[in-house]
């Protein structure tokens, strides 16, 4: 294991009540990344956060923290852990600044290191104007940013968020994706989410999990762009690579191509001429603004596992 | 780590209208109990003077009110109990508690301290009454307080049974029931062997029983240990059932 790799899950397995539902999960994640966690509702994202922070055991395999051995050593690999849970673990009954202080004490910061961590967490998430206000008073996307707050206070490591935009307006959106970027210069984060496009801006790596199983890890970027075309003359079929620009084709029906382009502008002109020159009957070339959700409905749409 | 779980339990308890309302129900009973028993007293004190070997200030008066707390007790601390760990289950706090940097037995040590905190608040309401009569009365030092003991004793085992099943149940009014159900248990269960001469085992457990012989002034090792541990039982099994929260079944 590198020095740089903060969290390392080997082979996670776990059953609830007898049933399988995490099959050999394995993760890395390295200093400076961002991995974005998806999947389909009940294909065990939740179960696995779980695990990473040490809130559920795993029938099999291990998780390790900085090095740290999550279930041999829990209190030195937890004090390097930051974790949102899907329902914020809010104190209804306290104020913002109690709550955490509260969660700064947990955490084993020193009464000195206490006041500026909430300071500074309260600057990261935005809740100066709240922070003498009780917690069960605030709105939803304020709960949000508190519970944020709780996970950065003492500067872990590894920050593992499952939807932390979910309830948040359009501009907490952005503020908190702001953070998430700021957060990646010096963590690792685990980002769970549905919203696919923010997965796509926030995230280094995307890792899309589909009945208990990782069936997607790869890292995401500009090689990402993604040309749709679309023919009558079903026979066109050339060498993609060959043309300017494009990084590689694949079919995705009758006439009908997805490719990988290195060049947009270029690629759409090469094939734009060519279209022309050979009588394809060109009917559709337009870029896909969202490759990972094609990716995301390919993998976990109509699989026959389903019945299994 | 455990001060700061203790002080947030405590903290939160004194917050919830529920608290305020058990103190001050018991502040109630306990001071018309007293003066009742202080009205008995005067009604009978010339009866008590020409009697030998009579019962004290003390008896007719502090003992029942140290006895009556040990009933309330039987009603207050299931309620007081019941959402300690139940409800950290039901908010998703627990979350919080099993992420951080801190062990199962750190989590019930504090939750049970900050119990007590507020479980002393109702054991001095019960001590002072009693102390206002020093002024002008032969108070039995000794048996006011092995009676106080008695009490704190059991308050704090059955704080521990509470917790327990606190810890248990997602639902705190299950965990209410359940408490209950075995404090009453506990308390009632040698009653029917009251009429035999020999003390059988059941008169072992009975709490009754052993909460008597200490308010009577008799401090035995046998009735201290029988609260201890239940206490450290109950407290062991809670911390067993958080590990259990998170270790594969």
């Amino acid at each position: 294991m590198g020095d740089d790799t903060l969290l390392a899950a080997r082979d996670l397995t776990r059953y609830y009540h007898g049933r399988k539902v995490l099959y050999g999960i394995d993760l890395e994640l390295r200093r400076g990344e961002v991995l974005g966690f998806l999947g389909p509702n009940g294909a065990g994202k939740s179960t696995t956060m779980n695990i990473l922070c040490g809130v559920l055991a795993p029938h099999g395999g291990k998780v390790s923290i900085c090095g740290y051995d999550l279930m041999r050593e829990p209190l030195s690999a937890k004090r390097r852990l930051g974790y949102l849970p899907e329902i914020p673990p809010l104190h209804l009954d306290a104020t913002v600044d109690e709550y955490l202080r509260f969660c700064a004490h947990l955490r084993g910061l020193r009464a000195q290191e206490t006041n500026a961590a909430v300071d500074k967490a309260k600057r990261d998430c935005d809740l100066g104007e709240v922070a003498a206000r009780l917690i069960g008073n605030l709105s939803k996307g304020f709960r949000q940013r508190v519970g944020i707050a709780q996970a950065l206070l003492h500067q872990p490591a590894v920050v593992i968020l499952d939807e932390p935009t979910s309830g948040l307006d359009p501009n907490q959106i952005r503020a908190v994706r702001k953070t998430i970027q700021d957060l990646a210069h010096n963590h690792a984060v685990i980002l769970s989410t549905h919203v696919l496009s923010e997965a796509q801006t926030l995230c280094s790596r995307v890792a899309i999990l589909h009945h208990g199983r990782i069936a997607f890890n790869r890292c995401i970027g500009e090689e990402d762009d993604i040309l749709r075309l679309r023919f009558t003359n079903a026979e066109a079929a050339p060498d993609w690579e060959r043309i300017d620009g494009v990084h590689s084709g694949e079919s995705s029906g009758p006439g009908r191509y997805r490719l990988r382009v290195d060049n947009f502008d270029l690629a759409a002109e090469s094939i734009c001429r060519l279209a022309v020159e050979h009588g394809w009957g060109l009917r559709e070339l337009s870029r896909d603004t969202s490759p990972l959700e094609q990716v995301f409905v390919d993998l976990t749409c109509n699989d026959p596992v389903e019945s299994t | 780590m455990i001060w700061t779980i203790a002080k947030r339990e405590a903290t939160s308890l004194f917050r919830t209208p529920l608290a305020w309302s058990l103190l001050s129900v018991v502040q109630l009973v306990l001071a018309y109990q007293f003066l009742t028993q202080i009205e008995i007293y005067l009604q009978f004190e010339d009866k008590l003077r020409a009697m030998p070997e009579a019962p004290g200030i003390t008896e007719v008066i502090i003992s029942p009110i140290l006895g009556l707390s040990a009933i309330l007790m039987l009603f207050v601390i299931p309620v007081l109990t019941m959402s300690s760990l139940s409800g950290e289950r039901r908010n998703g706090t627990l979350t919080l508690l099993y992420s951080s940097p801190i062990t199962s037995r750190q989590i019930v040590a504090g939750k049970f301290l900050g119990l007590w905190a507020l479980l002393t608040v109702i054991w001095v309401i019960a001590a002072l009454m009693p102390l206002t009569l020093m002024w002008g009365a032969p108070v039995d030092l000794g048996v006011y307080l092995s009676g106080l003991l008695a009490l704190m004793m059991l308050m704090t085992a059955y704080a521990g049974i509470g917790l327990m099943f606190s810890a248990m149940f997602a639902q705190p009014a299950v965990a209410a029931i359940a408490t209950f159900g075995i404090l009453a248990g506990l308390w009632l269960i040698d009653w029917a062997t009251h009429l035999q001469q020999e003390a059988g085992l059941l008169s072992y457990v009975s709490s009754l029983n052993h909460f008597q012989r200490l308010a009577r002034g008799l401090i035995d090792s046998t009735d201290l240990s029988y609260f201890a541990i239940i206490t450290a039982v109950s407290l062991y099994l809670t911390a067993w059932r958080l590990d259990g929260d998170r270790k594969p079944l």
